[in-house]
């Protein structure tokens, strides 16, 4: 522990030996009187300090909780000899947030583990360290403190919460996967889609006998299989616009949680990419244990600033299976981001568009200029827009506050009246 | 507790030849003090209280022979105030104490304020007592502030250590 002095002992010491001196000098005795107590406590103060030792331990009832939920730490404190004032800070990410006391002082006795509970409510989603607690033990008077770091660090993951989406997007292709994706090609499935003339293969099961009564030949029916989908979650990681606790990154990695969880629900193979700076991938999978590893990798999805170009190239092929829906999550902020999407749509991808909108986290400004330059700002994403919308590729606004369902809804909407563009 | 011992300094000076002295080294104490309680600077605590500590010899220098029997209650009102206006920046940061650390904390003010009055009260009693005066007792005098000052270089050392 490292050891800080009071600048006072060495004060008091000061006085007291100026006022004895004094007093010899001067002949009076009240001076060596007024020295007197100042001198006690001087020698008192060192003679009384003992070193403490001190020991804390660092636990939280779990490793991993939602958004808003509460999380309990208990710091728990043990001395080998008693401690008059023991200061305890646990230092919280703003993200976390308690009721409890902290910093808090308390005094420890010789051997007895002192607990303390501290309730932490999860403001916003994270993953988080937590700890060593800063613990500065003082002697009784405050003339001498130790500081030390103790407790160790205990792990912490806050998964956002997870929108209710009502309906889903369809991929305009499936995969050859079991799933309960209605596919649109035709075959074994329990969806009736045609009939058609008995080939030699098919099952005595599949007869139309109403048809074939009224027809005279053998005709069986067609039904459209139960697919599965490819999902791949396209986050544009390069920018983020941030107005208070809220912002672009925020919004896209609720999205994305979101949508993972319902379409691995689905039994779906979701997979991400994270396009930004710092370029990461997670390959499609399915199940529990990949909507765990989904959401773990958005938990560390931060902004890394960088000026290098990329493009979808740099990603490895299984990373972007083919027909798979993608779906991606961006601003529309940096070009490096538009024109990886706009190459996603050129090599085939069924691609969709949500622009997470950064307009609501920017501000017009008062200057003349700064209006113009806004309006020219907002007249540029329109262009982008319009180019996307050009190659058949459905771009929908979704702003801070509005359920993602409505432009999921949009998208099913665009996809009702127009049919993507073949390249 | 300073103001107190700052009027006991002026009006014990009966012919108030060095009351402008003691007054201006009080007040300016005063103001200090109250400059080192704003700022919670722990390095100055101890001028405040040095000031008012000349205040006062300057006054019962000039008051010639007679022993002032109020000096012991003098020096326990500076170490006290010295000790509450440390524990009044010691929780300048808002740090939420438990009773048992405000309470350990006060008995242990009072201990030390009490035990330095006795103290004193003892000096001022033995100094009434006729055990005569010559060189034993000036060489006692001079051992005891020699050694106080070494006490002030061991203290100072190992807080820079």
């Amino acid at each position: 522990m490292t050891q800080h002095v009071s600048p006072r002992l060495a004060g008091y010491a000061t006085i007291a030996a100026a006022a004895l001196i004094g007093g010899l000098v001067l002949g009076r005795v009240e001076l060596v009187a007024v020295a007197a107590p100042f001198a006690l406590a001087a020698v008192a103060a060192p003679a009384l300090a003992r070193r403490p030792s001190v020991e804390a331990t660092l636990e939280l009832d779990r490793e991993r909780a939602l958004e808003s939920e509460t999380v309990a730490a208990t710091l728990t404190l043990t001395a080998a000899h008693a401690a008059d004032r023991v200061d305890v800070l646990l230092p919280l990410p703003p993200q976390l947030q308690t009721d409890a006391r902290n910093p808090r002082a308390v005094a420890l006795a010789a051997g007895t583990p002192k607990a303390l509970e501290l309730p932490l409510r999860t403001e916003r989603w994270g993953a988080f360290v937590l700890g060593p607690a800063l613990v500065r033990v003082r002697d009784r008077l405050g003339f001498y403190s130790w500081e030390e770091k103790l407790g160790g660090r205990a792990a912490l993951r806050v998964y956002p919460s997870v929108e209710t989406l009502h309906a889903l997007l369809p991929p305009l292709e499936t995969q050859v996967f079991i799933g309960n994706q209605v596919s649109r090609a035709k075959g074994d499935g329990i969806e009736f889609a045609d009939i058609r003339e008995w080939e030699p293969g098919d099952r005595l099961r599949r007869v139309n006998w109403r048809a074939t009564a009224r027809r005279g030949g053998l005709w069986v029916n067609d039904q459209h299989p139960e697919r599965n989908t490819d999902v791949v979650l396209f986050l544009d990681t390069f920018t983020d616009v941030q107005a208070g606790v809220s912002g672009t990154l925020d919004m896209t990695v609720r999205a994305a949680t979101s949508l993972a969880h319902r379409y691995l629900q689905r039994k779906d193979r979701v997979g991400v990419v994270s396009f930004g700076g710092f370029l990461s991938w997670l390959l499609p999978g399915s199940g529990t244990l990949q909507l765990y590893r989904i959401v773990d990798s958005l938990l560390q999805m931060n902004i890394v600033l960088s000026f290098a170009a990329r493009g979808v190239d740099v990603l490895p092929p299984r990373s972007l299976p083919p027909k798979a829906l993608v779906i991606a999550l961006t601003p529309l902020l940096d070009p490096r981001a538009a024109a990886a999407m706009i190459d996603l749509r050129a090599r085939g991808f069924d691609l969709v568009v949500v622009e997470v909108s950064p307009v609501p986290f920017v501000t017009a400004g008062d200057d003349p200029l700064e209006k113009l330059s806004y309006r020219l700002w907002r007249l540029s994403r329109e262009a982008l827009r319009a180019r996307y919308e050009r190659a058949g590729v459905p771009v929908v606004e979704w702003r801070d506050g509005v359920p993602l369902n409505v432009p999921l809804e949009e998208v099913a909407a665009f996809r009702r009246y127009a049919r993507p563009a073949r390249a | 507790m300073y103001g107190g011992v700052f009027a006991y300094a002026l009006v014990r000076e009966h012919e108030r030849t060095a009351a402008p002295v003691t007054a201006a080294l009080g007040g300016v104490g005063a103001l200090l003090l109250l400059l080192v309680l704003r700022r919670a600077d722990a390095d100055l605590l101890v001028w405040p209280l040095g000031l008012l500590g000349v205040g006062y010899a300057v006054a019962i220098a000039v008051r010639g022979s007679g022993l002032d029997e109020g000096a012991p209650f003098v020096a326990a009102g500076l170490l006290l105030c010295g000790e509450l206006a440390a524990w009044s920046m010691d929780e300048r940061f808002g740090i939420r104490a438990d009773r048992a650390v405000v309470v350990a904390r006060a008995v242990g003010v009072g201990a030390l304020v009490f035990a330095g009055l006795a103290v004193a009260a003892l000096v001022v009693a033995l100094s009434a007592t006729s055990a005569g005066g010559g060189l034993a007792w000036t060489v006692l005098g001079s051992i005891a502030a020699v050694g106080v000052v070494a006490l002030g270089v061991a203290v100072a050392r190992r807080a820079e250590a």
